[in-house]
């Protein structure tokens, strides 16, 4: 405000104008931003212009960059041209990384809570304040409850994330929990169980593109979403979604398909194929397994049938099975990312990984690609093994786990009702992980560690998760702003942003594999230190607590002294180079160039070569899974009818946009105003407004099992009359998150926390709402 | 060094560097292919990074529009079009400039000297592209140019180069063999307002 005052005084008589108050009400809705880091941080004094190569971590993609720096700030992040996989670009949130280190709500110091829970009272402790703290309150926890899994750790991807993965080795615990069973568990799952790995799709050179509520304008911009608008006048694309998404506005048709039903169409478009023999008789016969098995199960399965489950006429499912046969193997039924949409989902995805089977688009220019990587060496641990250990809480058999399955699929012979059939060791599944915290079965858990996951905003049932923290005795969060999660912690750890830290190189796996790295673009700013620094101190903390080390093996401290040494004042230039050692030059690359690869070409056809076996039972690609009877599942996909929302009930669907894809942007003034509006706002059709006495602009009260938001109202023939959305990551319940801290709505409030066991994933699409006006 | 003020040191060096070309051959010039745009906005925070533009609804060099062409349940069709100053042939903003603030440089791209700015927003009300602001970091009104700071280097302007499907492609008008030239020589094309007499520079791919 002060700037604007300056000028109506300068020029007061030509100034003021309604334009200029309106810049000047914006100016202040954001005033943070003027607090910039040159007041606060310290910040480098360092003159000139230099370029540094890195790479973004604003999204799971990793773009690399060439950060341009002058006088020792950040003046704007460039897309790196040597590096193929992201077209030359850097996305909206890529740019905007410029300003993250800068942004006045990061943590600057280790904090401790002083005040209630929530309360926002916090002390600035220093680091060896915070750590003795931590490392007292981990040894009181393991020797309360004789058990080091009474500490559970959660995380989600990162190239830093290694590390706190080890911090859960050095505590010993068996409970981790990441993300993948809130993303794309089942995914995987029903992908491998047919081709033994989730593949890309070569979306570069496919010339018919079926797209099922992968919204890849908006979710993420990745080359696949590059590849659909470069190759928009040459290719096909069809896109089914609820909702008319930017996705929608690519595609040569859209169809707004009733949600849960997406299986019905890809069997009837497989039946298509089939009764038609348009499908690929040679591939078929030299390359899968269970093909006659197939024809049999998908026969009562007629577009005639899928049109009255799913709503898009049998004609129009003809035509796409026809074309999707005509143009292979240059044909994907896209597989896409998040897959936590309804209960089938493994069966589903299963069905989408057959239908590119039978016509042979595997494999081949234009299809399905297997992902491939370049190997990296890494330094190999032997972390302690204890005594004080116990299986992880939602492994192994779970006589609750049937709860966490929506009603109409519980009678579902073909869905396990005790376990998770394929859970991850590593993974879990966070809703029923959730649950068992809760329930305390089989055994308490009573402390966490959560490295940049904000399971506050991200697991279904908010209420829930709070639940779960208030039964904490000890929470650590890491993390570089204050997420709802850390806001509810006990000790807070700011973590150095990725622009100001080093991190270990990664092969980015995927139709042609690069590897990235990140060093420092500036010092850092603030009193922050990165995930790897953390968990040596950490390390070298309770090596000097002999209570801590009381049910390890004698060797065991020795094997963590090795582990520190590794680190300690180690640059991490040096690991660098050995992980790369295998390629000569390949350092100097990555430095130079920001990246290192082999080749930028497609290697099509390696899983088709003589001998080759896929990482299935019969090595081949399973369409009738030899694996799924002997757990107890269906060999083939079956179609199971979703649940649908009575009358005065909506679905509430989940997703993304361009500035926003998880819940750590939202915060970030330019993204909001490249979103255009200040809050998230409730999808609905002009119908159902009106059904509900709603016009645009209201607020509604929206309303579930799981609890209830106010959401302001934007009524838009853009989605399904029974079907709402709004975005996720808004109204926050951090107050360090000033733009968005209660400010619209959370999605993770109201979304009943049900799960599926064969993968363990989340369902975000089957929570039906009311909507009364507010 | 507040952003306040590297904004306004970027706006003396563009200048300064207007005046170094004083005898530049080239014509900037951009064609667009609109039918790739996804509305991702990576253009319009790209551009208030490389140029330090505030934050703030008003504060804009470049844009995306939306054109709905239906929308009634289940046909939905719409399109995006990025946009920005059209750099003009024949600019009405330096035509009724009192102040010959508004200048056209000599490789063609329309720039604003702030110290000769008096915020009479002729400018603003004479384009026709409602392409410029106020700059309330440059005390000055101020536009695209086109990031004429990256011309020394031949790097292409912000927008241009982080865009993800390329929808935007940066060259010389003025040579045969340039990029730009090529697509208007095989595309049919139109520019945005014609009626308007302005020959923007911007030439949009039909």
């Amino acid at each position: 405000m002060f700037l604007l005052k300056t000028k109506l005084n300068r020029r007061k008589f030509l100034a003021y104008s309604g334009g200029t108050l309106a810049a000047g009400a914006m100016a202040t809705k954001f005033s943070t931003i003027k607090a910039i880091a040159s007041e606060h941080g310290k910040q480098s004094k360092e003159p000139g212009t230099k370029t540094v190569p890195s790479a973004c971590a604003i999204c799971v993609n990793k773009c690399s960059l060439f950060a341009d720096v002058k006088d020792g700030v950040i003046h704007k992040l460039n897309p790196n041209h040597n590096f193929f996989k992201s077209r030359s670009m850097l996305c909206a949130r890529g740019n905007v990384g410029a300003k993250v280190p800068y942004a006045p709500d990061r943590l600057k110091k280790p904090l401790i809570r002083t005040g209630k829970r929530g309360e926002g009272k916090w002390k600035e402790v220093s680091w060896d304040e915070a750590y003795d703290y931590i490392v007292e309150n981990v040894i009181k926890l393991i020797d309360k409850y004789d058990n080091r899994s009474s500490i559970a750790f959660a995380s989600t991807e990162g190239l830093q994330e290694e590390f706190f993965r080890h911090l859960t080795s050095v505590v010993g615990s068996t409970n981790s929990v990441r993300h993948p069973t809130l993303c794309l568990a089942s995914n995987i799952q029903g992908y491998s169980s047919v081709y033994g790995t989730l593949p890309d799709a070569d979306i570069a050179n496919a010339k018919f593109v079926v797209m099922a509520g992968s919204n890849r304008a908006e979710a993420f911009i990745t080359p696949d979403t590059i590849d659909l608008a470069k190759n928009r006048k040459e290719q096909t694309f069809v896109y089914l979604d609820p909702r008319a998404t930017k996705s929608a506005a690519l595609a040569d048709k859209w169809f707004p398909i009733k949600p849960g039903t997406d299986m019905a169409v890809v069997l009837a478009m497989i039946n298509v194929i089939i009764s038609e023999g348009l499908y690929d008789k040679e591939f078929v016969d030299k390359y899968t397994h269970g093909f006659d098995q197939l024809r049999e199960h998908v026969k009562k399965n007629t577009p005639e049938w899928a049109e009255k489950e799913s709503e898009i006429p049998a004609d129009e499912i003809r035509w796409m099975a026809r074309k999707f046969a005509e143009n292979a193997p240059a044909s994907v039924w896209y597989p896409g990312r998040r897959s936590s949409f309804t209960a089938n989902d493994v069966y589903y995805r299963r069905s989408c990984a057959i239908l590119n089977a039978i016509v042979g688009a595997w494999d081949r220019k234009g299809g399905l690609i297997p992902k491939s990587g370049i190997s990296l060496k890494s330094h190999e641990f032997i972390f302690p093994l204890y005594d004080r250990v116990k299986n992880r809480i939602d492994g192994g058999k779970v006589n609750f786990a049937a709860d966490v399955l929506p009603e109409y699929i519980k009678s579902n012979k073909g869905m396990p009702k005790d376990e998770v059939a394929f859970l991850s060791e590593a993974d879990g599944s966070w809703v029923l992980f959730r649950d068992a915290i809760l329930k305390q079965k089989p055994y308490p858990v009573k402390g966490m560690f959560i490295y940049k996951q904000n399971p506050v905003e991200s697991v279904p049932n908010r209420a829930k998760t709070l639940e779960m923290l208030k039964s904490m005795e000890f929470i650590c969060t890491i993390d570089i702003q204050m997420s709802d999660t850390a806001w509810y912690s006990d000790v807070v750890l700011p973590e150095s942003t990725y622009l100001e830290r080093w991190d270990p190189a990664h092969s980015l796996s995927g139709v042609a594999p690069v590897v990235i790295f990140r060093q420092p673009v500036i010092e850092p700013l603030f009193d922050t230190k990165s995930m790897k620094d953390i968990t040596v101190d950490l390390t070298e903390k309770f090596l000097q607590k002999d209570a801590f080390w009381v049910d390890a093996w004698e060797e065991d401290k020795a094997y963590m002294e090795d582990y520190v040494k590794t680190f300690k004042g180690v640059p991490m230039s040096h690991i660098i180079e050995h992980q790369l050692s295998d390629y000569p030059g390949a350092y100097k690359m990555l430095k130079e160039k920001g990246c290192f690869y082999k080749t930028d070409k497609i290697p099509y056809g390696k899983t088709l070569k003589e001998g080759a076996r896929l990482k299935t039972k019969t090595g081949k690609i399973e369409l009738a899974s030899v694996r799924y009877p002997e757990a107890g599942l269906y060999a083939l996909p079956v179609y199971q009818k979703p649940s649908q929302p009575p009358e005065g009930k909506y679905r509430f669907v989940v997703g993304r946009h361009a500035q926003f894809t998880q819940a750590n942007t939202q915060n970030v003034p330019y993204l909001l105003e490249a979103y255009g509006h200040y809050e998230n706002m409730l999808w609905i059709h002009p119908k159902s407004a009106l059904k509900q006495g709603l016009n645009d602009g209201d607020y509604a009260i929206v309303k579930s099992s799981a609890g209830e938001q106010k959401v302001k109202v934007h009524v838009t023939e853009y989605t399904r009359p029974d079907t709402v959305f709004y975005l996720h990551g808004f109204g926050r319940l951090s107050k360090w998150l000033t733009n968005v801290y209660k400010v619209g709505a959370s999605d993770a409030e109201i979304l009943e926390d049900y799960a599926e066991t064969i993968s363990g994933n989340a369902l975000l699409h089957e929570t039906f709402v009311e909507i009364k006006k507010a | 060094m507040s952003e306040n003020s590297r904004a306004l040191k970027l706006a003396e060096d563009n200048q300064k560097l207007a005046n170094k070309r004083k005898k530049a051959k080239e014509k900037w010039g951009i064609v667009l292919d609109t039918s790739k745009c996804i509305d991702c906005k990576a253009c319009t925070v790209a551009c208030k990074m490389e140029n330090y533009v505030p934050v703030g609804f008003y504060n804009y060099r470049i844009w995306v529009a939306e054109d709905t062409h239906y929308a009634k349940y289940p046909v939905i069709s719409r399109s995006f079009q990025p946009s920005q100053c059209q750099q003009c042939e024949n600019p009405p903003c330096v035509h009724v400039c009192p102040t010959h603030a508004s200048y056209k440089t000599a490789d063609g791209v329309v720039m604003v000297d702030s110290k000769k700015c008096i915020l009479c927003k002729y400018c603003m009300t004479a384009c026709p592209y409602d392409a410029r602001y106020e700059s309330h970091t440059t005390e000055a009104i101020d536009k695209c140019t086109f990031c004429y700071q990256r011309r020394e280097e031949g790097k292409d302007p912000a927008c241009v180069e982080t865009c993800p499907p390329k929808v935007r492609v940066f060259g010389d008008l003025n040579d045969p063999n340039s990029e730009v030239s090529r697509l208007l020589a095989y595309n049919e094309y139109t520019v945005l307002k014609p009626e308007k007499g302005t020959k923007p520079k911007l030439k949009y791919i039909k």
